[in-house]
């Protein structure tokens, strides 16, 4: 009987989180590149007038909403590579623990944060540098990850407090699926001033086609 | 002596008023330097300075703390980078490091200019808030700006400070974002020289900052200062001022021209009591000396004109003397002139008075003498009667051109005379002539002799000669003619075997009317060697006796050779 009411518990749950499946995708509309594509594709934090954004142009789509939060979360890392943050550009949902491998072949790094949704200081580590520094992150931001050796480098971790985003690719197109059923706010992040949002509609099963057009 | 010591005093007082404006010259140019030198070192301060704050700004933590919102984090931030920059009370270092100063205070400014209030004020140097106030510029300057900020002004401790603002640009965006204030000592200026003569200070928002003047004098430089900046700004400049009744030089120049923070002027106070004391006692010095100079000069000039003067009234007298004697000269001379001037005119007038009556009177002889019934007695009467008459045009002839000559109305026309062919000529008259004497005539000539004179006159020069050589021989004598060139003259001589010239006779014989002893039979006026000598010297030659003794009697003439050139014309005449 325990056994069947378990196995019961199982499957309505289960059956529960199959009815709620739904999905979104569309195309955020970037902004303009300035520069020219590049041979080896590579983003840049860039600061224009105060403004941050990843050049050449990628976009954040994430629900909005308050969702229960999971016991666990994955583990993400944000590389030094070349001198740079791989990737440059990382949503994370709340509470996310961030490793901070250096991968580089013998260049120390100094990885922190000023930034009001996240202040830490790595210290200077060399590559292979074991445990692996790392951060959670606790509060919804955008948080500018800079490197005390290397002035120029510049990353972004947009933390979310929800479990649903996903990175558009370079031409603005996403694709958000098991999102639950239900009236949201579908939110695109252009760059830390620009946020576009979308009321949706979920029902389950359904997969809806949403565009983020650029405001004139 | 009142020209000289005019201009000697004309020339003191300049001299002394150049040497004023020499020495405000010179302390002027002085402080110019001195304040060049102070710029040239704050602009190297300035350029570590920029270059330490680009650092600075380059700092990625600076960077975060401005750009991300996280200004709180600025100071702590800042704090160890500045480390040594800022002065250290408790750890003294050298007083530079890389040619930064030590730093008494920093502060951060933020995009509008607003101070940022640091933390902890002790880690960045303690401001008083009114002095803290004074750092914000609104709106932040794009290129560093210098100041200076009075500090505990009024009380014991009253310093100034000089401050430098640097802007901080982003480095993505080039844009200002804040600025940083950094506060120092200010550089030390002019102390070096003349510390205890010139004085030195800053005057900022009319306050002067020169504790080396008392309270009442300062008043004074700073109402000068006040008046003097209220006209139109200048970078600097100087004027003169009273204070307490001493005359000084003020100075003064911005500091920091140009700048967003208020105006400064390094001032500086030169009392020129001492110089002009220096100055008055050299100028008696040299008074005195010019006095001196001026006495012994008028002394010896005195005595040297003394000395002069002697011979010069001397002189003086002497020539009245002269004066006196060359007037009677002068007088005797225009008598003499006179006199001779009618003596030609009369010998003149006589020879053309007596000229036509002798010529009426040979045509009457001759045309009695064509009378055919005439008595041979009286025939003989009339023809040297007739004969006398030739004697008488003659001797009138040689008065006439005599007393040309003696007017000075005779002028030589020179050119080339063959003086041997006139000879030949004239020898060859005498040879048709009928000879009672039967002279033997004897010619040693080259072959062209040539002198320089006018023919007419030399041949009436030769004629006289041979013609007296003729004349005053002996019946079967002897006539030698001789000529050569010497010396570059060409002499003739002229010698006959005629009775000798008696020797208180020869000093006589070249003068008019003078004739030989026995002249008395021959014809002859007495005019001939005289007329001969004055054309010969007319010439520019000589005539001269040259010997008389018993058997022979020499004349010598010498003439000028004609110039070779000439020879040809006169071949053709």
């Amino acid at each position: 009987m325990r056994l069947a009411l378990c196995f019961c518990a199982v499957l309505v749950s289960s059956l529960k989180f199959a009815d709620a499946q739904a999905s979104v995708e569309g195309r955020v509309e970037l902004p303009k590149t300035r520069s020219a594509p590049l041979m080896t594709k590579r983003y840049e934090v860039v600061t224009t007038g105060g403004v941050l954004g990843i050049n050449p142009p990628l976009a954040v789509v994430y629900l909005d909403g308050s969702f229960p939060k999971p016991a666990s979360l994955p583990t993400k890392q944000v590389a030094q590579k070349d001198l740079a943050f791989v990737p440059t550009l990382l949503p994370v949902q709340v509470g996310t623990k961030v490793e901070f491998p250096n991968l580089e072949k013998d260049t120390y790094h100094n990885i922190f944060s000023y930034s009001p949704a996240k202040r830490f200081d790595l210290g200077r580590y060399r590559p292979d540098e074991k445990p692996v520094p790392s951060q959670i992150f606790d509060v919804a931001g955008l948080v500018t990850l800079r490197c005390d050796i290397h002035e120029h480098m510049r990353g972004l971790i947009l933390v979310l407090g929800t479990p649903h985003f996903v990175t558009t690719d370079d031409s603005g197109h996403f694709r958000l699926s098991g999102l639950p059923s239900g009236h949201y706010t579908l939110k695109a992040w252009v760059d830390s001033r620009t946020t576009r949002e979308q009321a949706v509609d979920l029902k389950s099963g359904s997969n809806i086609h949403v565009d983020f057009p650029a405001t004139p | 002596m009142l020209v000289v010591a005019g201009l000697t005093g004309a020339g003191l007082y300049l001299a002394q008023r150049n040497a004023m404006a020499n020495l405000q010259r010179d302390l002027q140019r002085d402080f110019q330097s001195d304040l060049t030198a102070l710029h040239n070192v704050e602009e190297l301060r300035y350029a570590a300075l920029a270059e330490r704050c680009g650092a600075l700004v380059a700092k990625p933590r600076i960077h975060a703390a401005l750009e991300d919102n996280a200004l709180d984090l600025l100071y702590p931030s800042a704090k160890d980078e500045l480390r040594d920059i800022m002065q250290d009370e408790t750890n003294p270092q050298p007083d530079q490091i890389s040619g930064v100063p030590h730093a008494r205070f920093y502060r951060f400014l933020d995009r509008t200019g607003a101070l940022l209030p640091p933390p902890n004020p002790a880690e960045v140097g303690l401001l008083r808030a009114d002095e803290e106030t004074q750092l914000a510029l609104k709106p932040l300057p794009t290129t560093a700006q210098i100041g200076y900020l009075l500090r505990g002004g009024g009380t014991a401790e009253e310093t100034i400070d000089e401050i430098i603002a640097l802007p901080i640009t982003s480095t993505e965006t080039n844009e200002v974002i804040a600025a940083l204030v950094i506060g120092f000592k200010p550089l030390e200026v002019v102390q070096k020289r003349g510390a205890d003569e010139m004085k030195s200070g800053i005057w900022l928002n009319g306050w002067l900052h020169l504790p080396a003047l008392l309270e009442s004098a300062r008043t004074v430089v700073d109402q000068e200062m006040s008046r003097r900046l209220a006209g139109p700004e200048k970078a600097e400049t100087s004027s003169h001022l009273d204070i307490e009744g001493d005359p000084h030089l003020l100075f003064f120049k911005r500091l920091n021209p140009q700048s967003a923070f208020p105006a400064a002027y390094e001032v500086c106070v030169f009392p020129l009591k001492t110089a002009i004391a220096r100055q008055r006692r050299l100028g008696w010095q040299i008074l005195g000396a010019g006095a001196l100079l001026l006495l012994v000069g008028f002394i010896a000039s005195h005595l040297i004109a003394k000395r002069l003067s002697a011979p010069v009234a001397k002189l003086a007298i002497d020539s009245q003397e002269n004066l006196a004697r060359r007037k009677r000269v002068e007088a005797a001379l225009a008598s003499t002139h006179e006199e001779l001037e009618r003596s030609t005119r009369f010998s003149a007038d006589a020879s053309h008075q007596l000229k036509t009556p002798v010529t009426v009177l040979r045509a009457g002889i001759e045309e009695l003498l064509r009378r055919e019934n005439l008595d041979a007695s009286v025939y003989d009467e009339l023809s040297a009667l007739h004969h006398q008459t030739y004697r008488l045009t003659g001797v009138i002839d040689d008065l006439l051109l005599l007393s040309r000559m003696d007017a000075g109305h005779v002028k030589i026309e020179f050119r080339p005379v063959n003086l041997s062919r006139l000879i030949e000529e004239w020898l060859d008259d005498l040879n048709a002539l009928p000879d009672p004497l039967k002279l033997e005539v004897k010619t040693h000539l080259p072959s062209s002799l040539s002198i320089s004179g006018e023919q007419r006159y030399t041949s009436l020069v030769l004629q006289n000669l041979l013609e007296n050589a003729r004349k005053y021989n002996r019946p079967g004598g002897r006539i030698h003619v001789t000529g050569r060139e010497e010396n570059g003259w060409i002499y003739l001589t002229v010698g006959n075997s005629g009775p000798p010239i008696p020797a208180e006779m020869k000093p006589y014989i070249f003068e008019r009317f003078s004739r030989g002893a026995n002249g008395e039979k021959i014809a002859g006026h007495g005019l001939g060697l005289n007329l001969a000598r004055e054309l010969v010297r007319l010439h520019g030659g000589e005539l001269n006796l040259v010997s008389s003794d018993r058997e022979w009697t020499e004349f010598e003439v010498r003439f000028r050779p004609a110039e070779k050139a000439g020879t040809n014309s006169e071949r053709r005449t």
